[in-house]
């Protein structure tokens, strides 16, 4: 554990000390403030509801996620730093996970930032809590999860733009995959497919205010089965 | 790497000389747990590699060949992390990062980001991250590459009086630095061992002869190995050439330089005189670095 302490510390020092981590949590507040207040005309509408707000996370962090992992990985390669990594006394599962941690608490300093949106709207009128909380609960879990296929695509990428690219895609195929289903109809088993993996089809119900065991397993899962791909992909090198 | 077998004991100096691509940075990376080995053991203090590398790892202080820095780091949160990663705790933390400053003159430039150091202080800071938790065995690869001349001299001197109580493995392709520090040498060449042994015996393969090329006028007789032969102590004659109008260029062996003997030149000088000949040019050849590597694969080969 003091060894993922380590690494993820490490990790976050470096965000800070250089502008990228400040320029990309800044972009992501500006971008979701200005969907909310002009795109969505949320004064306009006159309801303290922010279910459109939340509804269009997963696209978001489809963006904001993979600048934030990009790095990981591919910088490591480009400054020779994996080589200092991976002969320090880390563990293959500590590196990953220490890794994944620090790109996490990027992503959820950037969704905690949002906070004073339903604060302000909550000087609009009645608001329920319960519901905003659940909300922030799929953020979070939806963030965890791009964080863990960002990671794993930053282990494979040659370099930064090619890791950021291929997340985004990757990101972007998983969360509007379940429109695809949309077209074939429901009830069928490929669309129940393409719906069972979507990203944002399990953030629905999150938006929604429910919290529900099989979203819950999906995120989980999907976190750790790419968490161990990271680890694979790591050990595959050294033999390479 | 092919059938490549050595051991390095404590209190020693083990360098591993080579051109690039060798194979001395592949070696390093086995030893250090970085490359799995196809086939082979690697055992670092009684521990396999293949098995245990954590054990392994925190036994060993590595300097790798990329000098291995987070740019966006002071050097004191470098040096931190490194402390962290060694798991050092309590007064010998500090201690430990003391030490290792003051060993490598980073005092002057504790407070500053890595990607602000000249290149001698980041390949400093590279060694005090690998001597940071007092390595039993210190494995660095070319450490002196990028320094100044005095600076090389520090660190040469650091290497050599940590070798006195640990096992350290270098790697580098200056033969004066093997000379300087190093106890044991062994010579690479395309993933095989060209040549082993201490820097002495070593030196004598590499210093075994002088390489000299001259040009001879000659008014009558033709220059050839017969002639040549007259040189006192000549070893073997590499080439002639005939320039035409009776000039000559030849490539001529002689011994090393001995107390009481001639010298090479003086030699040729007087075999020169001797058969009335007019010396054009002498010329003292040092054989580069690759010239003695081709040459002690090809004996390898010949054995």
């Amino acid at each position: 554990m003091k060894n993922v302490l380590a690494i993820a510390k490490r990790e976050i020092r470096s965000s800070f000390n250089s502008p990228v981590a400040y320029a990309v949590i800044l972009g992501f507040l500006v971008f979701t403030g200005v969907y909310l207040y002009f795109i969505r005309g949320f004064y306009a509408v006159g309801q303290a509801d922010l279910r459109a707000y939340f509804g269009l996370m997963p696209v978001v962090l489809a963006f904001l996620v993979p600048a934030l992992t990009m790095r990981s990985w591919a910088e490591e390669r480009r400054l020779g730093t994996y080589e200092l990594l991976l002969t320090l006394p880390f563990s293959e599962t500590e590196l990953v996970i220490g890794k994944f941690l620090s790109s996490f608490a990027l992503a959820a300093l950037a969704i905690a930032l949002t906070l004073p949106v339903p604060l302000m709207a909550s000087l609009l009128g009645s608001f329920d809590t319960g519901i905003l909380f659940t909300q922030y609960l799929g953020v979070l879990l939806e963030a965890a999860t791009a964080v863990a296929i960002g990671e794993w695509i930053s282990s494979l990428a040659k370099n930064q733009v090619s890791a950021f690219i291929g997340s985004v895609l990757v990101l972007l195929a998983l969360v509007l995959v379940d429109r695809v289903s949309s077209f074939l109809g429901s009830g069928g088993i490929v669309a129940a497919l393409l719906n069972w993996l979507s990203l944002s089809f399990h953030f629905d119900s999150f938006s929604r205010g429910v919290v529900d065991s099989r979203d819950l397993a999906y995120y989980l899962s999907a976190q750790a089965f790419f968490l161990y791909l990271s680890g694979w992909s790591l050990m595959r090198r050294k033999w390479s | 790497m092919r059938g490549v077998s050595f051991a390095a004991e404590t209190g020693s100096v083990l360098g591993l000389l080579g051109p690039n691509g060798a194979g001395k940075t592949t070696i390093m990376k086995v030893l250090t747990g970085y490359h799995f080995p196809s086939s082979g053991t690697a055992i670092v203090d009684g521990v396999d590699v293949s098995e245990d590398p954590i054990a392994v790892k925190r036994r060993v202080g590595y300097l790798p060949e990329s000098v291995p820095l987070y740019q966006d780091l002071t050097v004191a949160e470098y040096l931190d992390f490194a402390a962290d990663a060694r798991a050092l705790e309590g007064p010998g933390r500090k201690a430990a990062i003391d030490r290792a400053v003051s060993a490598c003159g980073l005092s002057g430039v504790y407070r500053k980001r890595v990607e602000e150091l000249s290149k001698g202080y980041k390949q400093r800071l590279g060694l005090a991250q690998a001597i940071l938790h007092d390595p039993p065995i210190l494995i660095l690869d070319e450490p002196t590459t990028g320094l100044d001349p005095n600076q090389i001299i520090e660190i040469r001197e650091l290497i050599r009086s940590l070798g006195q109580s640990k096992t350290v493995i270098l790697s580098t392709h200056i033969l004066q630095e093997v000379e300087a520090i190093c106890s044991s040498v062994i010579i690479l060449n395309e993933g095989r061992v060209a040549a082993q042994g201490s820097p002495a015996e070593i030196g004598e393969t590499l210093k075994g002869e002088e390489r000299i090329r001259l040009r001879v006028k000659s008014a009558q007789a033709e220059v050839d190995r017969q002639l040549l032969s007259g040189i006192a102590g000549l070893r073997s004659v590499a080439s002639i050439e005939s320039e035409g109008s009776g000039v000559w260029t030849a490539e001529i062996s002689m011994p090393p330089a001995a107390a009481g003997s001639l010298e090479a030149g003086e030699a040729v000088f007087d075999w020169a005189v001797s058969r009335g000949l007019k010396l054009l040019e002498l010329e003292r050849r040092r054989l580069s670095l690759e010239e003695i590597f081709v040459k002690l694969t090809q004996e390898g080969e010949g054995r």
